[in-house]
């Protein structure tokens, strides 16, 4: 007889195809679709009949061979990501120009009165003026209007400039001053104000106005004053060129929002934690009362409001009552995403602290079974939900070489992390944890700034490469690659992605080691962090140091380097890890597929 | 040791026709590289044909960049790619912002900078 075991994860639906002959199993073929839909809804059975259909495929065979289907039962665990900025920048009546255009021009630092160039000739013999330049007068004019001030006996310190025209400029001039250029809000620069402008050397950064008592030494501050500068000379630091603008009432304010409060509902404890007290706090909270019953947000906050959400899309996906649906687990990471800073002139970005969170739902598990039979009606084959998915997930397991019980697999898929261990006597104890491959994506999009999903999904899976000429690149090991033909012109001296599909060069001007450092600390954050948490639960003895072999299973453990920096850091708890390779041939996929087919054999 | 004080400037080569009638666009080019802050020099030759243009003067500066310009086209070239293979190449009635980043990426292209698009923006 022919079976098919078919498992139906959060990113993937898996099938694995074999004949039973004399009661034990020959393994003819797999397939793998992406999930249709949600995990565990009715959409699945669309991705259920795909994936089968290419095993069959691939075998030879048709639906009418087919003797029984034997579906999971989802695990039902349903995964949620979510972020919350808990810090953020403002600047009260624009005090403050810290950026980075690529060609400054001059050098130096000029301090004076701000006044619209085409108003310079207004001022008085004497004066010390920095002129600021708009759009409409191009860098000819300006700088023979400066030329010509300068002529007059006023003191032209220093520019700002709306276009990119600071080197233009300053070539032109008798004498040089520093200039800060593609200042795109030039509108909002306040006029008859005092300003510094500071422009470094090219590879050095400004030092006077990064520095609140160089600050105070421009302006005359008092001890008070220079407290409030704090912030305005912090967010210059590591800046080429800067211009601070002294307003009456200017101020920037680093402020902390209030996110509210998370209220963790154990059996039998209960703990609260504030979102703004970080990842850390939140982690501890839930160790505290750990095992989770429900997860809840306080009401009117933005905590509230995050895991509400989350309720929400998983009450609408598996039709309960939001009141029914419990959050049982939830991991919370500290992140940094970079904010526009509010009331800046030339689009300013500052780091704020966020906190990334993953919730994990248990749902319905009658959805299988609705499932199951929908499927027999349309396939016209008998198809039953087999034994619970971290089972079956480690029978798979077990068909890896070189492995044998007890065991313990970690399921790194998508939406959660699953971790399961079977002792000597075929015993097995699994748990669901939040945050896994979306999480990682996440992080990524929200560290780097992006809106694109997709974008930070392909930096999660692909490696790094500067291309450092029109013909070769250079990989992220430093191995250089070159090519008969040009690249693209737009990947240029850019940090590209190596996906299978060619190079996509990556938006912005992160460095390569930064964004491999965003990408890989992110992956630790959740795929290390939660190794280590979900493998301290099913421990028998609840000390991770107990148990001997690990095999890494899932989608995630497909990555090109989730399971080196995992291995890395269980291997200092002295465990044995490595990624699982199913049946000798599938790697860490089809685990859960191959395991229900096995399953058949022992009569479960 | 002797040092060859001979040796021709590293610089870019802005290469335009004889009897040229659009200087206004051979300076917004200009103007591109010089804000990049990149050495260049301006010749005229006997040709009409600016992907030629900008080959010859990729072959005779020595940072192996040359742009062409005639009165219909503005050509960025590199001396490393396939004479008919120039990397940009943009029409001369383009706007100032188009001409100036045709300069500009000469200029990268020597500094290894990321182009900037065509209308003078960054790439994002």
């Amino acid at each position: 007889m022919i079976i098919a075991g078919i498992d139906i994860g959060n990113a993937s639906t898996e099938t694995a195809l074999a004949r039973y002959v004399d009661g034990k199993p020959e393994f003819l073929c797999s397939g793998i679709v992406d999930t249709t839909g949600m995990k565990g809804t009715r959409q699945n059975i669309h991705g259920v009949f795909a994936s089968l259909k290419q095993a069959l495929e691939k075998a030879g065979l048709t639906v009418e061979n087919v003797d029984l289907i034997r579906i999971n039962e989802a695990a039902p665990v349903i995964g949620d990501v979510a972020m919350e900025t808990i810090t953020e920048t403002i600047i009260t009546e624009s005090t403050m120009i810290g950026h980075n255009p690529s060609t400054p021009g001059g050098l130096g630092i000029g301090v004076g009165v701000t006044v619209d160039i085409r108003e310079v000739n207004n001022c008085e013999k004497g004066d010390s003026v920095i002129v600021v330049i708009p759009r409409d007068v191009d860098f000819e004019d300006s700088s023979r209007i400066i030329n010509h001030a300068v002529n007059n006996g006023i003191f032209i310190n220093g520019a700002i400039v709306q276009r990119d025209d600071g080197v233009l400029i300053n070539n032109r001039l008798v004498k040089k001053i520093p200039i800060v250029d593609e200042v795109s809000l030039i509108e909002k620069v306040p006029i008859n104000m005092r300003a510094a402008i500071e422009v470094a050397a090219p590879g050095a950064v400004v030092e006077q106005l990064s520095n609140p008592y160089g600050i105070a030494t421009v302006f005359d501050l008092t001890s008070d004053e220079t407290k409030q500068v704090v912030p305005v000379s912090r967010a210059l630091i590591g800046n080429r060129s800067a211009v601070v603008i002294k307003t009456p009432a200017g101020d920037v304010k680093e402020r902390k929002i209030p996110a509210g409060q998370i209220i963790i509902q154990g059996v039998n404890k209960k703990a609260q934690v504030n979102v703004d007290d970080g990842a850390e706090k939140i982690m501890e909270a839930i160790r505290s009362v750990a095992p989770v019953e429900d997860i809840k947000g306080e009401a009117g906050t933005n905590a509230g409001g995050m895991l509400e959400k989350v309720r929400q899309v998983m009450s609408s996906l598996t039709d309960q009552l939001p009141s029914a649906i419990k959050i049982q687990d939830l991991l919370a990471v500290d992140t940094f995403v970079p904010q526009t800073v509010k009331g800046g002139v030339a689009e300013e970005f500052s780091m704020e602290n966020a906190v990334g969170i993953a919730a994990m739902v248990k749902a319905d598990k009658l959805q299988m079974n609705m499932i199951a039979h929908e499927l027999e009606a349309e396939l016209g084959v008998k198809v039953e939900v087999g034994g619970v998915e971290a089972d079956m997930a480690i029978r798979g397991a077990l068909t890896t070489p070189g492995s044998n019980m007890p065991l313990a697999i970690i399921d790194m898929g998508a939406g959660s992390t699953d971790a399961a261990i079977i002792n000597r006597a075929g015993e097995i104890k699994s748990i669901h944890l939040a945050g896994a491959g979306n999480m990682v994506t996440l992080l990524i999009a929200s560290e780097l700034g992006y809106d694109n999903m997709g974008l930070a999904e392909d930096i999660k899976k692909y490696p790094l490469a500067k291309v450092e000429s029109l013909f070769h690149i250079r990989h992220e090991d430093g191995t250089v690659q070159f090519f008969d033909k040009p690249l693209d012109p737009r990947t240029f001296a850019r940090v590209v992605i190596l996906t299978p599909n060619g190079m996509i060069p990556m938006p912005g001007n992160f460095s390569l080691e930064r964004i491999r450092a965003v990408r890989r600390e992110a992956k630790t954050k959740v795929f290390v962090v939660n190794a280590i948490r979900s493998l301290e639960r099913v421990s028998p003895t609840g000390n991770v140091r107990d148990i001997e072999f690990v095999t890494l299973v899932g989608g995630s453990a497909l990555d090109f380097e989730i399971p080196q920096l995992v291995t890395d850091a269980l291997s200092k708890y002295s465990i044995v890890s490595g990624r699982a390779n199913i049946r000798g041939v599938e790697g860490p996929r089809n685990a859960v597929a191959t395991g229900l087919v096995l399953a058949y054999e022992e009569g479960e | 040791m002797h040092m060859n004080f001979d040796a021709p400037k590293p610089e870019i080569k802005v290469v335009h026709g004889k009897n040229m009638t659009y200087q206004k666009v051979v300076d917004e080019v200009l103007h591109g590289i010089e804000e990049e802050g990149i050495p260049f020099s301006v010749e005229e030759l006997e040709e009409s044909n600016p992907v030629e243009l900008a080959f010859r003067g990729a072959e005779l500066s020595h940072l192996g960049v040359g742009i062409g310009i005639t009165e219909n086209e503005v050509v960025l070239h590199f001396i490393k790619l396939k004479e008919d293979h120039p990397i940009f190449r943009i029409p001369s009635y383009s706007d100032e912002a188009t001409l100036r980043a045709i300069g500009s990426n000469a200029a990268r292209l020597v500094k290894r900078m990321p182009f900037k698009n065509l209308d003078n923006t960054e790439l994002s």
